[in-house]
């Protein structure tokens, strides 16, 4: 296993194998923080239930926004250029729970509740990472997150407690990004994965990430009195 | 030392600038929630913030 921890300046003399996963997985985070306001901006914005949920959705927006030029920033130092995704079409995002739109409230809801939650285990990933640089942008970001994760998880309450239809929307919503939450944690066994955290660059395996992700879930689901979706049900990665 | 990626600083600079925009029209509008003038106004800020970045014409911010 690497321990050493490695400063932009070193990154030259570093084996091709770990420049290469470090600018892969710098170019996937990038793409997942510009490609939620890529979801939900051009939908939601003008239909947020009040005045105020149209003002968090923007200041979510640019919260992610910031992520992304935080990202790019420690990508670009290290010559990976990632500002391309800035015009990527949503059909080309990396993860494949960003290709598409996001058309209703309970969706933009339960995105956040469950999806940035996954982002919030991402970037857990890199805590005592051996890239500096990017243990550096981690804490801000993930503040942020949290920030996210509640109000998704607020929103989501509150249509529960709205009644039966509500309810039902929630539900719908739940069963819909539960699945694709799993999935963005990858293939249990993955060789990739395996040499993330050989070089330090990841802490935990994407099968054990996606189980302590379930422990944290499930029991919210149960709490709020929606079903757990079955975690096997439509999965593109097992 | 590796070469770092062009315009890298334009564009952090881009961004910094469309952020704290942004934020500042998030926080001319939460606490005038109830005044729809003044709101609405805010909310149009940012639609028009958001609307050029999500556009992404990376090349027309550099220049």
């Amino acid at each position: 296993m690497f321990t050493d921890k490695i400063e932009v300046k070193d990154f030259d003399k570093m084996n091709p194998e770990y420049k290469e996963l470090l600018g892969h997985v710098l170019t996937i985070q990038a793409d997942c923080e510009i490609g939620g306001p890529h979801l939900y901006v051009e939908k939601m914005l003008p239909a947020a239930p009040t005045k105020l949920d149209q003002l968090i959705v923007a200041r979510t927006a640019a919260e992610e926004i910031d992520h992304f030029r935080k990202v790019a920033r420690v990508a670009g130092d290290i010559g990976i250029d990632v500002s391309f995704l800035l015009s990527q079409p949503n059909e080309k995002r990396f993860v494949e729970t960003f290709r598409g739109l996001i058309t209703t409230w309970e969706d933009n809801a339960v995105f956040g509740f469950l999806i940035d939650r996954v982002g919030r285990y991402q970037l857990e990933e890199f805590y005592d990472c051996s890239y500096l640089p990017l243990q550096r942008i981690l804490p801000d970001i993930v503040t942020e997150e949290l920030g996210h994760i509640e109000y998704g998880y607020n929103k989501t309450v509150e249509l529960i407690e709205s009644g039966d239809v509500g309810k039902a929307k929630a539900q719908k919503a739940v069963d819909y990004w539960y699945i694709r939450a799993l999935d963005m944690f990858g293939r249990t066994g993955s060789k990739r994965s395996e040499r993330y955290r050989y070089w330090g660059l990841k802490r935990r395996s994407n099968e054990q990430a996606r189980e302590d992700y379930l422990n944290e879930v499930d029991p919210i689901l149960k709490k709020i009195g929606l079903k757990v979706p079955d975690p096997n049900q439509g999965r593109h990665f097992a | 030392m590796p070469q770092p990626v062009e315009n890298l600083d334009k564009l952090d600079e881009h961004l910094k600038a469309v952020v704290q925009a942004l934020h500042g029209a998030v926080k001319q509008g939460i606490p005038h929630v109830k005044e729809p003038q003044i709101v609405d106004n805010a909310v149009a800020d940012c639609r028009e913030i958001l609307d050029e970045i999500m556009a992404g014409h990376v090349k027309e911010w550099l220049n």
